[in-house]
């Protein structure tokens, strides 16, 4: 089981991302809604792994990023985005993001994506289309 | 694809694949340079966007209060919803919507949209309309559901909004 922290903005997605976290089984330890509140959450509670929403206010997503690998240059994040926010994902993961699930979130896409960052996790081949088809 | 166009497209694919609404219709239209239209009539709730880089524009959704709950109760999908969240998750659903459908719609703006950055939504109450400013352009549809109307508009200069 992973323990996973939420970051985001908006209420509805923490909501639905501890909802399917949960569901697949893993833990939330802490949803925070700015990057500056991921920053300390990670600093203090050192998940196994983050989810990340781009945009935000007062700090984005890829300022968060930055931030935290400097912290830890092993944490495992994966950017939440929407289409069109293509450079923006380029950027996050030159900033040290592991990966990336497209909005709208759904259970295979999230079990996906982490299956990608930790292979004890990995789901079937067929289960692995669902995410390399929406780009 | 012209803006108006593209976020009409993902709109209804939005309402239609991922709120459970079969009864979709454009009904109206609005071109501020055909008509003597000097404002944006608001509904019941508004959220907006605004856009920046190649495009300085904003993008305005604004729904009749009886569709938004419709999306609130999908978007929870049967997770009650306590009197001290109900506001946050209000404004929050309808952020998230316009949110997921600007990002879906702009990869077909003119010029594939490279080069335009959007803010964080913002929610507006209490708001009746937003007044054009001179040379400024406005272009919205109203869209009809089972559950009520809402509008989709894009603001800026003339020859920004196409």
């Amino acid at each position: 089981m992973l323990n996973i922290l939420i970051v985001d903005d908006s209420l509805i997605i923490r909501k639905k991302l501890t909802k399917l976290i949960e569901k697949l089984g893993h833990s939330v330890l802490y949803d925070a809604s700015n990057g500056q509140e991921a920053i300390d959450a990670y600093g203090s509670k050192k998940p196994d792994l983050v989810t990340m929403d781009i945009t935000m206010p007062d700090m984005d997503g890829i300022t968060a990023v930055k931030e935290i690998i400097k912290l830890d240059s092993e944490a495992k994040i994966i950017m939440v985005t929407s289409h069109g926010q293509e450079d923006m994902v380029i950027k996050s993961i030159q900033a040290g993001a592991v990966g990336y699930i497209l909005k709208p979130i759904t259970e295979d896409k999230l079990a996906a994506s982490i299956g990608e960052v930790f292979i004890e996790y990995a789901v079937n081949e067929d289960d692995e289309d669902i995410l390399e088809d929406d780009y | 694809m012209m803006i108006l166009d593209a976020l009409i497209l993902q709109i209804k694919l939005f309402l239609s694949e991922d709120m459970e609404i079969s009864d979709i219709e454009v009904i109206e239209t609005h071109d501020s340079t055909n008509l003597e239209l000097d404002r944006l009539e608001l509904r019941d709730y508004t959220s907006m966007i605004a856009t920046g880089g190649k495009l300085n524009a904003m993008i305005v959704i604004s729904y009749d209060m009886k569709l938004l709950n419709h999306l609130v109760e999908v978007f929870m999908d049967g997770e009650e919803v306590s009197d001290e969240e109900k506001q946050e998750i209000i404004d929050s659903v309808s952020g998230e919507t316009i949110n997921t459908i600007m990002g879906l719609a702009l990869p077909q703006f003119p010029g594939r949209g490279k080069g335009v950055t959007i803010t964080p939504p913002i929610t507006v109450n209490d708001a009746t309309n937003i007044k054009k400013y001179k040379n400024s352009r406005i272009i919205s549809a109203t869209i009809q559901t089972e559950y009520g109307c809402l509008s989709i508009s894009a603001l800026g200069s003339e020859d920004s909004i196409k």
